[in-house]
């Protein structure tokens, strides 16, 4: 499919004005939600507000974040990635495979990705060429990661994690942690390809109305296979970084960030509904959900309540925004 | 295609309603033949009753999971409403034998009530009930873990008659489940308001168009998926003699498995617990002949995920996403 067929509709501006208070507002008002918070956790303990626990802050808001901008992405094409946790684990566990030196990192990497490309691709493959639903598909390779990661591993994971790595997961460089600075550059790509690029918006078309989509000559497949492929690649960053802070290894790695990541995405107001959603809004999602849980612990909340928040924030939240998608 | 026509006019209602469940027969098929080879005490009936007990937890918790998926939901709180019902059967009943029935009562009360408001939510907040219950599932789980941080209470001596008591040589947990698998197949296909969750999770648009009532729909299947929670909790309660507040965990994604592999279509309308029963059947038969084939625990869940992966690839038959 050339270029040439790209269609006016494809190239044209959102129904709003761009630049409109409202317009601005629809976009960046959620983003008014985090000085609120911090503010609100700055008063109830100033701890909260010191620099070393924001530093801390920024360092447990990576993984999180750059597993939640590849769910978002999967989400805006109507599916969801339920596998990200087992691969973010699996990636932790290559981690450790090696000789735990430095040389071995770029190996931990390629291999890390390659298992992660296989991974993206059975599950893009199964949503659009077998027409399994996006659940089932990814809950089937997440079980399959978790089987082979045990059956590799017999259920005691040993070895060490380089050097370099843990750098980059728990390494600060004047209190900017190093694994911010990787999610600073990978949100910048994204959000470029997904909001400036052909590609991109053939994203939000294919999500949008997968029959329009193929209207206008979109490989919609291809589009989705894509997506999942960028997810569980995102999702394998994520896990080499977490790695690198939780320091040793462990087979449930990531554990809880595949239905975290699915939060942070539908607090970011990614729609479960398919077709809307935004780099910026995963990000903001992730970042409340990491406030949030840092201030009811500073707060001396016992882990109890704190689930119980947390299910009604999500709750709550999709509420809020359920009256937007329909 | 042709073949799977002349199929519907020969079999019986219970296949003719559910493609599915041939699939899921042929694979235990397959599995007994592979057994057959592996051990000449696989085939044995004693080995067959044996997992015929250890469905029943799988069997009990993906009954209700059907019910919801078939009304094109889904109920991502069971793993949280299992822990929490068998921490409070142990935790209450606290050996203490005149306790059992008021609270066997009562916790399978909570489980149907838990059903209910998520289907209140569902209903009122317009929210999609993976969210809702997933929200749930968060909320059951602190509250389970408020009332217990570890094992809690103990059930009487008696009590894990229902997990390991054999009646006429049945194992009585497992008749129980294919009980109540059989009334539910029943109340689907006979009780009016048992066809509408089939019209309801086809086409959630002309069902309210005709006028069939999403509420009260969605409050049977959540309310029902909420009961046989509870029961599973009453269930682990009585096998294990004590309740954990992490005990139902796995159940969550679990219960899903033997819902896909009975035939059910994950978009809802299509289905049913019968097949669910025989899915679960499979898994822990599936299970049984690796432990008979000496395979290590870890690739039993490499082979889990591999016949989830054929099932639903060989079944689907339209396209929609949930």
């Amino acid at each position: 499919m050339s270029d040439r067929l790209t269609t006016p509709a494809e190239l044209d501006q959102p129904i709003a004005p761009a630049w409109s208070t409202r317009a601005l507002l629809d976009r960046f008002g959620m983003l008014l939600i985090l000085p609120l918070l911090l503010a609100a956790g700055g008063i109830v303990s100033p701890a909260f507000i010191s620099a070393d626990n924001l530093s801390n802050l920024l360092l447990q808001f990576a993984p999180l974040a750059i597993v939640a901008m590849g769910q978002a992405l999967v989400m805006i094409v109507r599916g969801l990635d339920l596998s990200v946790a087992s691969m973010m684990a699996t990636a932790a566990v290559i981690a450790t495979g090696f000789s735990g030196s430095d040389r071995d990192v770029a190996t931990i990497f390629a291999v890390a990705l390659a298992v992660a490309v296989m991974i993206g691709l059975l599950n893009g493959f199964l949503v659009t060429k077998r027409q399994v639903s996006p659940f089932l598909a990814t809950l089937a390779t997440m079980i399959l990661l978790q089987g082979f990661r045990f059956a590799y591993t017999q259920g005691a994971p040993s070895g060490n994690v380089p050097p370099l790595l843990r750098v980059f997961g728990a390494g600060k460089f004047h209190g900017i942690p190093y694994n911010v600075l990787v999610l600073v550059a990978l949100a910048i790509i994204l959000a470029i390809v997904l909001h400036r690029s052909t590609f991109g918006r053939r994203i939000f078309i294919v999500g949008g109305n997968p029959v329009t989509g193929r209207l206008f000559g979109i490989q919609s497949d291809l589009i989705i296979i894509a997506c999942y492929l960028i997810s569980a690649c995102l999702a394998a960053v994520g896990g080499l970084i977490l790695s690198g802070y939780v320091g040793l290894v462990d087979n449930w790695v990531g554990q809880g960030y595949e239905l975290d990541s699915i939060v942070a995405c539908v607090v970011g107001q990614v729609s479960l509904q398919g077709g809307r959603g935004s780099i910026l809004g995963a990000l903001t999602g992730a970042a409340i959900i990491v406030i949030i849980a840092n201030e009811v612990l500073l707060l001396g909340v016992p882990i109890q309540v704190q689930l119980i928040i947390k299910g009604a924030v999500i709750v709550i939240a999709a509420a809020l925004y359920a009256r937007k998608d329909n | 295609m042709t073949g799977a026509a002349n199929l519907r006019i020969e079999m019986p209602w219970l296949l003719r309603n559910n493609a599915g469940l041939a699939g899921v027969l042929v694979l235990i098929a397959l599995v007994c033949l592979v057994g057959a080879a592996a051990s000449d005490r696989f085939l044995s009936f004693n080995n067959f009753l044996n997992v015929f007990e250890q469905t029943t937890d799988l069997a009990l918790v993906s009954i209700g999971q059907t019910l919801t998926i078939l009304a094109g939901g889904i109920d991502l709180s069971v793993g949280s409403l299992i822990s929490l019902t068998s921490c409070l059967t142990s935790g209450l009943i606290n050996n203490n034998p005149d306790r059992v029935v008021v609270v066997v009562i009562a916790v399978l009360v909570l489980g149907t009530a838990v059903g209910c408001v998520n289907a209140s939510l569902v209903v009122a907040l317009r929210v999609h009930p993976l969210i809702v219950t997933l929200g749930m599932g968060a909320v059951l789980q602190g509250v389970t873990l408020l009332y217990a941080l570890g094992p809690v209470g103990r059930v009487p001596r008696g009590f894990n008659f229902l997990a390991y008591g054999r009646v006429y040589g049945l194992p009585l947990g497992a008749t129980l489940a294919v009980l109540l698998c059989i009334l539910i197949a029943l109340l689907l296909r006979y009780l009016p308001l048992g066809r509408q969750v089939y019209a309801l999770g086809d086409d959630a648009n002309s069902a309210r168009l005709v006028g069939l009532r999403r509420t009260r729909i969605l409050m049977l299947v959540y309310g029902t998926s909420g009961f046989c929670c509870a029961a599973t909790g009453l269930y682990l309660a009585a096998r294990f003699g004590v309740g954990q507040p992490y005990t139902g965990v796995n159940y969550t994604l679990a219960s899903i498995t033997p819902v896909v592999l009975g035939g059910t279509l994950l978009s809802g309308g299509k289905g049913g617990v019968v097949g669910t029963l025989f899915g679960a059947f499979l898994i822990a038969l599936l299970n049984n002949l690796l432990n008979f084939m000496d395979v290590s625990k870890h690739y039993q869940l490499v082979a889990q995920a591999v016949i989830i992966i054929l099932a639903v690839s060989v079944y689907v038959e339209r396209r929609r996403t949930m």
